[in-house]
């Protein structure tokens, strides 16, 4: 086995057992934590793909931003034992749990009926190749995409007005007092 | 890692010597931070113990590894123990990134009946084409460590300091991000060793005066807002004064690491050190230069010590980057002692204060050096 | 895995795109089975994320097995709509928290009019 193999099982085992772990561990904080080694390790299978430049914003947006900010607001919370965390009775459990696997075969079932392998381009890029990559990215992303992503601007100012009207609280440290 | 064993080994050995550098430094920055602090307080600091007291340190190890060893009650006890850890990782993991020197291309030699190389090193554990984007990422996970060890202690002086840390720590991340973005802009590229290959040109003018002044290129020149932004977001980002809310010791008792001693709680002090030096070093690399010398170009650092020193071609490669690991560290030092002489100078922040520098000063600053650095770069033509 | 032979007659194994796609998947299921199981809702809003992340995978494997930048890109706009929907969420969870001191699905019907 060469060593890509070694790290895509080693990466693919860490996602998989901690994403399970989201979903199984009762307290909310496990669960976000194990969601953030979840994000962490995707954004190492991203370095393994080739795509460097997605993996650090995986690790920046995803990771160090988003993840932070689902454990921040759980900690403020402090939800230490949680009633009902699972939901209904255990018939509906298992046949959502069914439901999943059967979906999951479903999934892998009709990837082996696909192509076995594309083409595979051959070792590691250079450090200046990767940057060579990250250009022609950033050129797709301001003339073929720019539409896209000016829509994405509008969208996130959008969501920034709108988080600040629903989360509003009166009081805290910028209060007028009358 | 290599083509053959020599090279793999160098490489190996390389990665540890990056990492053990990094911690054995933090005892002669808790030295630099006592004894400054005394200096600018007009006191005699830690003097007792060896020349200078600097020996303290291993009495300071002693003391810490003789602590007792307890987890609060009603403590998440896997959770506590793992926050030091997670301190430490996202600092070593970053400082590895950086180049330290100029890289070095070692000829083919014989030893031992066999024939080596020829062999090129870099004084980085691992180089990436997107260095500073995967130094931005791997630091921003230090948040963690703040949060872990706030929630898992049981405390609520220390689960609130690590509210206040990671929600400075994220708001500062953006202006942080963001002041670098003006110098990768005129650098053109993610790569630290491209950008100090940039900054390796000859400077040929300053405010309207010509001149040439070989390897002053320095980004500090093109981006002198940027320059301060950066840095002193980098203040927020390590939580030193005057941004320390997090360990406000007169609201909080020492924030998140109240309940840590002993070890885990030096552990907590390489992370900080280790993300200072992180700082500077990306100071450094970004606006002063990184390892150049002023006036000096590195092929001629190397012809100068050969011809003094009377070395072939392979001891003055070595010879070299060894005295450009000194000025990086010089430099980085120099840094470094900014963030001490600030610490004993000013006074603390108010918290709202802190969080509207961040959102409503210095973000907007950011942004006004982006455009204006965009600006500048269309009306001079470049790239 | 399916192994080659090459010249030198060494089995090598390696990692096709199937791989990737097959992870892929386990990981949206996963994602799917804690949407529907788990009852906090920040903890289904994690397993959106997750879900998300899954398509990510896919999405990055198939630009760098064909060769195509343009997986990265909806990859990183993924991302970006996953960022402003974390923010939506956690604000009306914390509106909710504020009200009933538990952030259970099912006091979301108390936002209707």
């Amino acid at each position: 086995m060469d060593l890509t193999t070694i790290l895509f099982l080693v990466l693919a085992f860490l996602i998989i057992t901690f994403s399970a772990a989201v979903v199984i561990l009762p307290n909310p904080i496990y669960a976000a934590l194990s969601l953030a080694v979840t994000m962490i390790s995707l954004g190492f299978m991203y370095f393994l793909l080739q795509a460097y430049f997605i993996a650090g914003v995986q690790l920046i947006v995803y990771a160090g931003a988003v993840m932070v900010l689902f454990v921040m607001v759980l900690m403020l919370f402090d939800l230490r034992k949680e009633i009902a965390a699972f939901s209904g009775s255990k018939f509906s459990s298992l046949l959502k749990i069914l439901c999943g696997l059967f979906f999951t075969g479903a999934i892998i079932i009709a990837i082996r009926q696909g192509v076995i392998a594309l083409s595979v381009s051959a070792g590691e890029p250079t450090p200046a190749e990767q940057i060579e990559m990250v250009k022609n990215l950033a050129l797709r992303l301001f003339t073929q995409y720019v539409l896209a992503f000016e829509a994405l601007g509008v969208l996130l100012l959008v969501v920034a007005v709108g988080v600040v009207a629903v989360a509003r609280s009166r009081g805290g440290t910028h209060a007028h007092h009358n | 890692m290599g083509q053959d064993a020599f090279e793999i080994t160098i490489n190996t050995a390389k990665m540890l010597v990056i990492f053990l550098l990094m911690v054995q430094l933090v005892p002669v920055l808790v030295w630099i931070e006592r004894r400054g602090s005394a200096f600018i307080q007009s006191r005699l600091g830690p003097n007792r113990v060896g020349p200078l007291g600097l020996t303290q340190l291993l009495a300071d190890a002693v003391k810490f590894l003789q602590k007792e060893e307890f987890l609060p009650e009603h403590g998440q006890g896997l959770i506590f123990y793992a926050a030091p850890v997670m301190a430490l990782i996202p600092a070593a993991l970053a400082f590895a990134s950086i180049p330290l020197s100029a890289p070095i291309h070692i000829n083919p030699f014989l030893w031992n009946g066999h024939k080596f190389g020829p062999y090129d090193f870099e004084f980085q554990s691992f180089h990436f084409g997107v260095g500073i984007v995967y130094v931005l990422g791997v630091s921003s996970l230090g948040a963690y460590s703040l949060l872990m060890a706030g929630w898992g202690s049981s405390n609520k002086f220390s689960l609130m300091g690590a509210l206040r840390a990671s929600a400075q720590t994220i708001s500062y991340e953006l202006a942080l991000g963001l002041s670098l973005v003006g110098a990768i802009m005129v650098f053109g590229t993610f790569d630290f060793s491209q950008m100090i290959q940039f900054q390796s040109q000859p400077l040929t003018s300053l405010l309207g005066v010509h001149m040439s002044i070989p390897a002053m290129n320095w980004g500090i020149f093109y981006q002198p807002l940027g320059a301060l932004l950066y840095f002193a977001s980098t203040f927020a980002e390590t939580n030193r004064l005057p941004f320390d809310l997090p360990e406000a010791e007169g609201e909080l008792v020492a924030g998140y690491h109240t309940e840590y001693g002993g070890l885990k709680m030096l552990m907590f002090y390489i992370g900080e050190y280790g993300h200072m030096m992180v700082g500077s070093a990306l100071m450094v690399t970004f606006y002063f230069g990184g390892y150049l010398i002023p006036g000096l170009t590195v092929a001629q650092v190397h012809s100068h010590l050969a011809t003094w020193l009377h070395l072939g071609a392979n001891p003055a490669a070595i010879v070299t980057a060894l005295a450009l690991h000194v000025v990086f560290f010089i430099k980085v030092f120099f840094f470094l002692w900014v963030f001490v002489w600030v610490r004993w100078t000013l006074p603390r922040f108010r918290y709202d204060q802190l969080m509207d520098l961040g959102w409503k000063t210095m973000l907007p600053w950011a942004l006004a050096n982006v455009l204006l650095t965009a600006g500048w770069m269309l009306f001079k033509g470049m790239h | 895995m399916p192994t080659i032979t090459n010249t030198a007659a060494v089995t090598v194994t390696i990692v096709t795109l199937n791989h990737y796609l097959a992870l892929s998947g386990v990981v949206f299921a996963i994602g799917m089975i804690g949407v529907l199981l788990r009852r906090n809702a920040i903890v289904m809003l994690m397993g959106i994320e997750l879900m998300l992340n899954a398509v990510n995978l896919a999405m990055v494997a198939f630009a760098h097995y064909r060769q195509d930048a343009s997986g990265n890109i909806l990859a990183f706009f993924v991302m970006t709509v996953a960022a402003a929907e974390a923010g939506v969420g956690l604000a009306l969870a914390v509106n909710i928290f504020k009200r009933f001191k538990e952030v259970n699905i099912k006091y979301f019907e108390h936002l209707k009019g």
